[in-house]
């Protein structure tokens, strides 16, 4: 456990300092005082989408043993059709653009890159005037999770580096991170892929947000595809699961602005700039319902 | 996998025509036949993290099977699953994996692999749908012969199963283990890994150990033995019987106890204190002195149990026998075994020769009091599922109560498995210093087996050998913890870094460097026995055809698969005895200089596979190829 522990440890350290560097420079030092001290009443605004996201991260939790053996059981086996329909793509990429320098970068990326991609926009939409974004990030993320962790229960199926397509890169690189990823998810659950529809559901905020946020816009761009990236350049998803997960994060974020309408009323969900900057009213009705 | 082609469509797609022309006689003689379509077939194996070697040997045989213009996939499932699929389910086209016995094995092991007898049966017990005649005579004949004549069966019978391939040989793998002597010593004897491997490991003192003085952090803790592997089977199911939770039975031979024990030089007495010829087809058993783990005296009552338990675990509720998926040659040996006495069992085996009766023995002994309620047939919620299946053979048995040197003390599942030695065995009673084993334990030539001729009359210490130093006092170990890792190379890591002693499953080419590379690591290889093939279910067409698996095994380069899929950690092999070179005749051994197989040589060179040769190959054994050039299926 010491193995996980230590790597838990790092990463939380990592994220934390880009998370506080990221909010100092994009956010400013004095909205992001204001914002520690509105914690509350944002995350009392939020918090039907945010037990919606609680309810699917402990049911993921929970659940993940049981579903993998329904799936073990019900599941279609896709990974010889998968193969058989993309060949010997990964492997392709890992035998023409391996180099130690892009190994260690797509290693960063995929641990330290990824989840810093994940958290930073919670604290970047938590500073926005309106809890609009926040909601609906998190709604997003939720509808990601839950609608995952349903195809992963439908389809068993193991990634390129266990059909030996493609060499494990990120775990022979630092087997370290294996005891992570291992602790939160199953070499089985590789249909779509989590991680790209995670990083491109933040990307895509991340391009709605722009006037907000405009350097977060390229930012989070350049992470999210270098996420996409790395699923693959590592060995761990076939482009099929890319292309999957990016299907997935674009429904997510539709639904999650079907879900979470723009409290203004009869607005457009569009990214348009809001000068009114109206204090989020605890007792406001939350449209829409939780992200499950 | 089959692909059947719906005529339908074909059917309405020619309707209008039929109408509008008028010749429906001639529509109809060619709609009416079937088609041909593509050979389909599935590769099942296990995914790289549970073996990084199987997966590679599929993709060799996938890659050369599309290269023959057969739409082969390769399909991975997880350990049990492969298991279940292949021996308990026969839902398979064609398996890569490794035999279940790591140590070298009795050659009667091949009785239950490939007798006809077995076909219908789950299990390890001919999991191909293997009949052949001749091949079951050779293997009852084998049974009965005496030693000479037993070779040459043995010869005879190696040759036809290479002839007809019910499964391909691939190569013997090197079982690498990554270890840390500072703890335990002992590693390098033998099979570490194996039950006799674990048991006679020393318990090095932290006052006694080398080294940096870092005694203190553990000096009160019990002598624990950690071990890493990557199969987490054994956090969750300690069924002996349940064959798809096993790999080679380690721990579960440990929690219980057989009569004999397998040793390298031949069997050892374990739970029997000795046996001795009765009459010329009797075995008599003399048992020690032991209790179960929950206390119960283990009786000769609870013998003669087991041996008939094993061959119906419903224990004639069924209809027919519900068998034993595992064991089953074994079990098949003795006719009758009946408890003469509290403490003496007899054998009656027949004619059946000293080898293979001894080998009889060495079945796991059940408690009679547990195993007695678990046979009804299988159900859920009081639904009968499964005429052939008994509530014996799905139990988890989450409390195993056996009489070996383990207790299971706690698991987690996925996670670890916790054992404790059992306080009460013989084996810590048996004095390490006694001077009367001291010969046997080393050279072991006064081992004297009664031959079948002379059955009678044997001196009364016949087929007694003592225990050897090494196991007496042992184990040395008070815990034992399993724990599961996510991959080889994890499983290294954890041995580098001190937090394990040893690893217990497959390390693939990748992950051995690293035990050089880590400072306190060290790496014993052993050959094991457990062979890597490639099983084809002969139930279905065109594998039932032995032409065509022919052609199929000359598609695998075993050469070059242990170039470059172990790295060189294993050794090519022809024949399922290569593990005892001297059972196998001269012309089915691995010549290094020929450098293929002796019987079915691979078509091609260095790994390439000669397309032309090998279409010219099922051609000539009657299959036919399309303009696009993929091979026909008739029969699919």
């Amino acid at each position: 456990m010491s193995v996980l522990l230590s790597v838990i440890l790092r990463l939380i350290f990592w994220v934390g300092v880009m998370c506080f560097i990221a909010g100092i420079a994009l956010i400013g030092p004095r909205r992001l005082y204001e914002v520690a001290h509105e914690v509350v009443p944002i995350l009392r605004d939020a918090k039907v989408p945010i037990a919606g996201l609680l309810v699917v991260l402990v049911a993921s939790a929970v659940g993940r043993g049981a579903l993998q053996t329904l799936s073990e059981l019900v599941g279609f086996e896709l990974t010889g059709a998968i193969f058989a329909l993309e060949g010997n793509f990964v492997g392709w990429i890992q035998a023409n653009f391996v180099t130690t320098e892009a190994t260690i970068y797509f290693s960063w990326i995929y641990i330290y890159g990824y989840v810093f991609l994940l958290v930073f926009p919670f604290i970047a939409y938590a500073a926005l005037p309106k809890t609009t974004m926040f909601k609906r990030l998190i709604v997003a993320y939720a509808l990601n999770y839950a609608i995952g962790l349903v195809i992963y229960t439908l389809v068993f199926a193991h990634g390129p580096r266990n059909l030996d397509v493609a060499t494990s890169l990120l775990y022979s690189f630092n087997p370290d991170f294996q005891a992570l990823t291992s602790e939160v998810n199953e070499n089985t659950n590789v249909f779509p892929s989590l991680h790209t529809s995670l990083a491109v559901t933040a990307g895509v905020f991340g391009i709605l947000t722009r006037r907000e946020y405009p350097i977060w816009v390229w930012l989070s761009v350049w992470l999210a595809v270098s996420v996409m990236i790395s699923t693959m350049y590592l060995g761990i998803h076939w482009l099929i699961d890319v292309i999957a997960g990016i299907g997935l994060a674009l429904a997510c974020v539709y639904l999650s602005y079907r879900l979470i309408e723009d409290e203004d009323g009869a607005r457009e969900p569009d990214d348009r700039p809001d000068e009114l900057a109206a204090e989020p009213t605890d007792g406001a009705a939350v449209a829409g319902d939780g992200g499950d | 996998m089959t692909r059947t082609r719906s005529r339908r469509s074909v059917l309405a797609g020619t309707g209008l025509a039929v109408a509008s022309a008028g010749c429906v006689g001639r529509v109809r003689n060619i709609v009416g036949r079937e088609r041909s379509d593509q050979l389909t077939l599935e590769v099942l194996t296990l995914p790289a993290d549970s073996d990084p070697n199987a997966v590679r040997i599929a993709q060799h045989l996938r890659g050369h099977m599309s290269e023959a213009g057969i739409d082969a996939r390769i399909n991975t499932v997880d350990q049990a699953e492969l298991l279940r699929r292949s021996l308990l389910n026969h839902d398979y086209d064609i398996y890569v994996g490794q035999f279940p016995q790591a140590v070298p094995f009795e050659a009667d092991s091949l009785y239950s692999f490939v007798h006809s007898r077995f076909a219908a049966e789950s299990g390890w017990q001919n999991p191909f749908g293997f009949t052949e005649l001749a091949v079951d005579d050779l293997l009852g004949e084998q049974r009965s012969a005496d030693t000479e004549r037993r070779m040459e069966h043995l010869a005879e019978l190696q040759e036809a199963l290479c002839e007809l391939q019910p499964l391909s040989v691939v190569a013997f793998p090197d079982a690498v283990t990554a270890y840390r002597d500072e703890r335990f010593d002992g590693w390098e004897f033998g099979h570490p890994t194996s039950a006799q491997g674990l048991l006679r490991l020393s318990f090095i003192p932290p006052e006694e150990r080398d080294g940096e003085d870092d005694g203190d952090e553990d000096a009160d803790e019990p002598a624990t033995l950690r071990l890493t592997t990557t199969d987490d089977r054994i956090t969750e199911n300690w069924n002996p019987i349940a064959t798809e939770y096993r790999r080679h039975g380690t721990f579960m031979s440990m929690l219980y106890d057989p009569l004999v024990r397998r040793h390298d030089d031949g069997p050892l007495p374990w739970l029997a204190a000795g046996w001795e010829w009765a009459d010329a087809e009797t075995i008599r058993v003399d048992l020690r002195d032991a209790d179960w783990h929950d206390g119960e005296p283990l009786t000769a009552d609870d013998v003669a149990f087991t041996y008939e338990f094993l061959r119906d675990t419903s224990s004639g509720e069924a209809e027919t026998p519900v068998p034993t998926p595992i064991f089953r040659g074994r079990t098949t040996i003795p006719e009758t075994v009946t408890a003469i006495d509290r403490s003496t069992v007899e054998f009656e085996v027949g004619s059946v020769n000293t080898a293979v009766a001894e080998r009889a023995l060495e079945v796991p002994v059940l408690p009679e009091h547990i195993w007695r309620d678990r046979t009804e047939l299988v159900n859920i919620a009081g639904i009968a599922l499964d005429e052939e299946t008994t509530e014996a053979l799905v139990s988890p048995n989450d409390e195993p109560v056996g009489s070996g040197p383990i207790t299971l003390v706690d698991a987690t599942a996925e996670t670890e498995a916790v054992f404790e030695r059992n306080s009460d065995h013989f084996l810590l009673d048996l004095d390490p210093l006694d001077p009367a084993a001291e010969g046997d334990s080393e050279d072991d030539t006064t081992d004297e087996r009664p031959g079948e001729e002379h059955g009678t009359g044997q001196d009364d210490t016949g087929g007694t050998r003592r225990i050897p130093n090494a196991f007496r006092g042992k184990p040395s170990f008070e815990r034992l913890v399993v724990e599961v890792v996510p991959s080889d190379i994890a499983a290294v890591q954890q041995v580098g870094d001190g937090l394990a002693d040893a690893t217990l499953s497959n390390i693939g080419p990748e992950a051995v460097p690293r035990i050089g590379r880590e400072a306190d690591a060290r790496l014993v290889n052993v050959r094991s026995a457990a062979f890597y093939h490639v099983g084809y279910n002969v139930r279905r067409a065109p594998l039932s055809n032995p032409r065509f698996r022919a052609v199929l095994a000359s598609m695998i380069d075993k050469a070059a698969i242990v170039d470059d899929a172990f790295q060189g950690y294993a050794a090519p092999a022809t024949s399922m005895l290569a593990a005892s070179p001297g059972l196998v005749p001269e012309d089915l051994r691995w010549d290094d200089d020929r450098g293929t197989d002796a019987v079915h040589p691979f078509r091609g060179r260095d790994g390439e596979l000669d397309v032309d040769a090998v279409r010219e190959a099922f051609r000539e054994a009657g299959y036919r190829y399309n303009a696009e050039g993929e091979l026909l299926s008739r029969d699919q």
